[in-house]
């Protein structure tokens, strides 16, 4: 019955397709992607890879009264030559497909078919129905239900670790433009058993709820919080607290703290709820914090400025990382650009091999430009990486990446990639691809993007 | 600290009480545009530069949703609670680019022809991410958590 459920609903947002016909506002995204490389490492048999995808988005508004609209987001991967990534030839995933009915007032809207739910600590994906409204006196409410949406099984699990029905959501109240609390909550079905031994304790049902806070008392100081309780093993998963203070009109300050509790957190994870024992022994109970600050500056309306830094403590030890940007866009965005720095220090602990003589500690640097004009558009990027400590040998990781492209039309371009990296992996990595973007808009007065 | 049946019932019924006592008054709230009347220039957005930062009923103030590296880098605390604000200029596949679900290929990829546009995992994070993901895994998490990327698993496990 779920999985009856489960398709029925994901085939109902295939009527986005249909619908996008007789649309009298929308858009059609489109980007084919070619990508060509050569698998010839030592010890591994030559490949020739060629994997062509492709991506396609339709938003079809104003059906029917004018206050539906469909919205359908695809993609599908066939390769031309040896296989590129798994063992199938072809893939391809339904990212999201929904009809959306907007009502006339109080921001109220219903959703059926596969959508993501971003509410309050809420994220998830769903193929079922959703409904949200603001309502009087500050309130809102919002609710979802429907089927998990799977993915990759683990493997020799046979399974991917989600339970088969999923429901949720919020109800929050707003004072003004000053105040908001939201309290959240998901609820998922039961876990399916998992005979990874590795998971015996540490993996269960996904089941949440947290609380969100947005705290405003004056308009050049704003706070906002989140925090979430994993009722299955009873511990906070998760805190976050972000305090944004604008001292100047074009100068940004913030402080933020987060904790995280890695067993809370990676319950219903499959993948993770292992993984701090694969890291640094049986230690699930593992607490980690950062605890930053950043300044944004907008010199002019060209520049930019950015400095940031972060404080890491994990049980196996700490890091800082530090750094600064530099942004420019000029009128029209004809051309931007930008340049960083960053420095992680990081003790020998969190060194990809962590031995006595190693070191997690590394500069990070980054420079970009890119052009964009009415017939052509071009852009460059370079990421260096300069390791305090060699690792397998390499001092550094370099990638160069280029592209080039041409506006065959105003909604058709036609560009190549090419990038050539030198890391730990690789002592030569050259890779490229053919891309064809097709974006069209319908009659929209406004702006999407 | 299981949920039980009761409070369960108790939370819908408050819902439910709420839904029902408004139903009355909910058509003269006002709607969000579905989408900006305006064309944006592309680029950094400030909303401040055409919007006067007032208060009108609930609507948080404009300027600080001006989007400065720091909004950029915090963005998930304003999506989880306006995220029909977003909506009014940004369509969903605009999120999608990197929150998804089953991906084919890293979005600074996709997008490679879009430096200017923040995106994860940019350069050889094949190597970075031995390192990143023991000092922050709840980042980590936050993507890649329940979404058993394919590429993961086939180390991870």
């Amino acid at each position: 019955m779920k999985k009856v459920l489960s398709r029925f609903l994901a085939s109902l947002s295939l009527a986005a397709l249909p619908a996008a016909a007789c649309a009298a506002d929308g858009s059609v995204d489109s980007t084919t992607l070619l990508r060509f490389s050569q698998d010839s490492r030592p010890g591994v048999s030559s490949r020739t890879l060629l994997p062509a995808t492709s991506f396609l988005g339709l938003d079809a508004d104003k059906l029917a009264d004018g206050k539906l609209s469909a919205h359908f987001l695809g993609w599908g991967r066939a390769d031309l030559a040896d296989k590129s990534f798994n063992e199938n030839q072809a893939d391809g995933s339904l990212t999201y497909g929904y009809l959306q009915y907007r009502f006339g007032a109080a921001n109220a809207q219903a959703r059926a078919g596969r959508f993501f739910v971003h509410e309050g600590i809420i994220n998830e994906q769903v193929d079922g129905v959703s409904a949200r409204t603001d309502l009087p006196y500050g309130f809102g409410v919002s609710a979802f239900g429907g089927a998990t949406v799977h993915n990759a099984r683990i493997p020799g699990t046979g399974s991917d670790g989600k339970g088969d029905g999923i429901f949720g959501g919020r109800v929050n109240y707003r004072y003004g433009g000053m105040f908001e609390i939201g309290l959240a909550g998901v609820f998922e079905t039961d876990a399916p058993t998992m005979a990874d031994p590795n998971l015996a304790g540490r993996f269960g049902s996904h089941r949440v709820i947290g609380a969100d806070l947005w705290y405003s008392p004056i308009s050049k100081v704003a706070f906002m919080a989140r925090t979430s309780v994993n009722t299955e093993t009873g511990g906070v998963a998760e805190q976050g607290y972000l305090l944004t203070v604008k001292p100047l009109k074009d100068l940004t300050v913030t402080g933020e703290f987060n904790d995280y509790q890695d067993r809370d957190l990676f319950y219903s994870s499959a993948l993770f709820a292992a993984m701090p024992s694969m890291l640094s022994g049986n230690n699930l109970n593992q607490e980690s914090r950062t605890l930053g600050a950043s300044a944004s500056y907008q010199i002019d309306s060209k520049f930019e400025l950015t400095g940031d830094y972060k404080h890491y403590t994990r049980d196996i030890g700490k890091a800082d990382r530090f750094g600064g940007e530099l942004r420019c866009t000029l009128p029209d965005a004809a051309l931007r650009t930008g340049g960083s720095y960053h420095y992680l220090r990081s003790s020998a602990d969190f060194a990809v091999v962590p031995t006595s003589d190693a070191s997690g500690s590394f500069h990070e640097l980054r420079a970009y430009a890119m052009r964009d004009t009415k017939s052509y558009f071009a852009s460059l990027d370079v990421i260096d990486y300069l390791f305090k400590r060699d690792i397998d040998g390499k001092k550094s990781a370099l990638e160069l990446y280029g592209s080039l492209g041409y506006h065959l039309t105003p909604n058709l371009a036609l560009s190549g990639d090419l990038s050539y990296g030198s890391n730990p992996q690789n002592t030569d990595e050259l890779k490229g691809l053919i891309r064809l973007n097709y974006s069209m808009k319908l009659a929209g007065k406004g702006d999407t993007k | 600290m299981r949920p039980s049946s009761q409070s369960l019932t108790l939370l819908a019924l408050v819902a439910l009480l709420f839904a029902l006592a408004a139903c009355a008054q909910i058509k003269a709230l006002p709607n969000l545009p579905a989408t900006h009347p305006e064309e944006l220039a592309s680029g950094p957005v400030s909303c401040t530069e055409c919007h006067e930062d007032q208060q009108k009923g609930t609507l948080k103030q404009y300027a600080a949703f001006n989007h400065s590296r720091s909004f950029i880098a915090n963005h998930r605390f304003y999506a989880g609670s306006d995220d029909i604000l977003c909506a009014s200029c940004h369509k969903v596949s605009f999120c999608a680019d990197c929150h998804t679900n089953q991906t084919e290929m890293k979005p600074s990829v996709k997008l490679g022809n879009r430096p200017d546009r923040t995106m994860p995992h940019r350069g050889d994070y094949l190597t970075l991410h031995k390192i990143e993901g023991k000092l922050d895994p709840a980042s980590c998490h936050r993507c890649h958590g329940r979404a058993n990327n394919e590429r993961c698993v086939v180390c991870h496990r």
